[in-house]
């Protein structure tokens, strides 16, 4: 072999083994999945579990929102894709509103999830093609969860407890 | 004679080619290896794994373990890095210095305890150790079996010892420990955090990885200095000049006593010449 091939690969290999070291201690997996999903991401072939998030959209359907977020979670562990995180957000939405008074707790995830889904998706514009979801792009999500976390005098309206969840 | 001279000279290129895999290659995995794997804890109670960045005390033992490195004739810095060097082969060390330095750092982050008392105890220790050594007299083989035995210390101190103090279901030595320091501490000697056995095993081949990799690393690349005749010789003067003024004379009048009349007869020709 020769000399100058050997230390060209030489650097190239120390570089990109350097890179992958400061990398796991920058991203800290606290397992081999973990690390496997966060190196594929870096290698742009991550995908989403497409049976866990049909079974996800399932028991979304039936109005179990804890179980259907876990199995999106499941589905997208690496919380890259922006549909999964729109579902998310919608199920903490379905699941923290209230008639009276909404769960902030699960509104600010239900804003954390969507948040995502707006900076993944490509020109953060996101609409869900879903005949059965009465809000369909990220933006009116968003504006919904942001409402419900919010304080105004509004709230003190009784004609409040007529509205309907979306 | 032909077909031996060619088996010669392909024997030279193979040995040739696996040097330069070794400095340019296996040196830097090694490292970097050791870089990965010295931060990594296993915990006990999940067996999540948990990576911890060198700590800035393992950066300066680092520091002043890279000088006795310098000092002791592990690395002569002049040949790794040099004018004379082509420029890849220079950025090439440069970075296996480098990974050497970071495994350095997390070869000590590997033993040194996570929290408390202890932990100032060994980063003391260690300092006070290397410090030392800095002003003592080193060949590149004795360092090597001083830091072999340093690592192997605080290894048995921290993955045997202080683990068996701190284990969750009170180990031979916590009962032990526990009873001793009644009095003084009510039997307790403050929190550490508990990991699972595996980190033992991994700070084990992390060390041995690292001792490996320093015995590999050629002092000064691209000069076969343990084949040349005058490296005896020049390896000895440079040990002489270490030495204090007891031993110094100590030495000459050994060698007036053996050699004397030998050099009686040089001086004496060299006279008459």
């Amino acid at each position: 072999m020769q000399p100058t091939l050997i230390k060209s690969l030489g650097i190239a290999w120390t570089l990109l083994y350097a890179a992958f070291v400061v990398w796991i201690y920058a991203t800290a997996p606290r397992t081999f999945t973990e690390a496997t999903t966060g190196a594929s991401v870096v290698a742009g072939t991550y995908t989403i579990d497409e049976a866990r998030f049909r079974a996800a959209r399932e028991l979304f359907g039936r109005e179990q929102y804890a179980a259907a977020r876990d199995e999106w979670m499941r589905a997208d562990p690496a919380g890259r894709d922006a549909r999964t995180q729109f579902y998310l957000a919608y199920a903490f939405y379905r699941e923290g509103w209230g008639r009276v008074y909404n769960d902030d707790a699960l509104f600010k995830q239900g804003l954390e999830a969507i948040e995502r889904a707006i900076q993944l998706s490509p020109d953060g514009a996101l609409a869900v093609d879903d005949a059965e979801l009465k809000i369909r792009s990220a933006a009116e999500l968003k504006a919904e969860l942001r409402q419900g976390t919010e304080s105004s005098v509004g709230d003190l309206n009784p004609l409040k407890l007529v509205r309907e969840r979306k | 004679m032909r077909r031996a001279r060619a088996c010669f000279e392909s024997m030279k290129n193979h040995r040739d080619s696996n040097r330069l895999l070794v400095r340019h290659l296996l040196l830097p995995t090694i490292f970097l290896t050791v870089a990965l794997t010295g931060g990594l804890r296993v915990a006990a109670q999940t067996g999540a794994f948990i990576f911890i960045a060198p700590p800035l005390v393992a950066l300066v033992l680092s520091v002043l373990l890279m000088l006795l490195f310098a000092r002791g004739g592990l690395i002569d810095l002049r040949a790794w890095l040099a004018g004379d060097n082509p420029p890849l082969t220079n950025v090439s060390h440069a970075l296996t210095l480098l990974a050497l330095f970071f495994a350095s750092a997390q070869a000590f982050n590997s033993v040194l305890p996570e929290s408390g008392l202890f932990r100032w105890m060994f980063a003391f220790f260690f300092l006070w150790t290397l410090w030392n050594n800095q002003f003592a007299a080193f060949d590149a083989r004795r360092l090597l079996r001083s830091l072999a035995a340093l690592f192997g210390t605080a290894f048995v101190l921290k993955h045997m010892l202080l683990a068996s103090l701190y284990a969750a279901d009170g180990g031979w030595l916590k009962r032990l420990a526990g009873a001793l320091l009644e009095g003084f501490t009510q039997g307790t000697l403050g929190a550490q955090e508990s990991f699972a056995p595996a980190t033992g095993y991994i700070s084990f081949f992390t060390l041995a990885l690292y001792v490996l990799g320093l015995v590999l690393v050629p002092p000064a690349p691209g000069i076969d200095r343990r084949n040349a005749p005058e490296h005896e010789a020049e390896s000895l003067v440079a040990r002489y000049r270490r030495l204090p003024p007891a031993e110094r004379s100590l030495l000459h009048e050994e060698i007036l006593r053996t050699e004397r009349g030998r050099l009686e007869d040089e001086i004496h020709s060299t006279r008459t010449d």
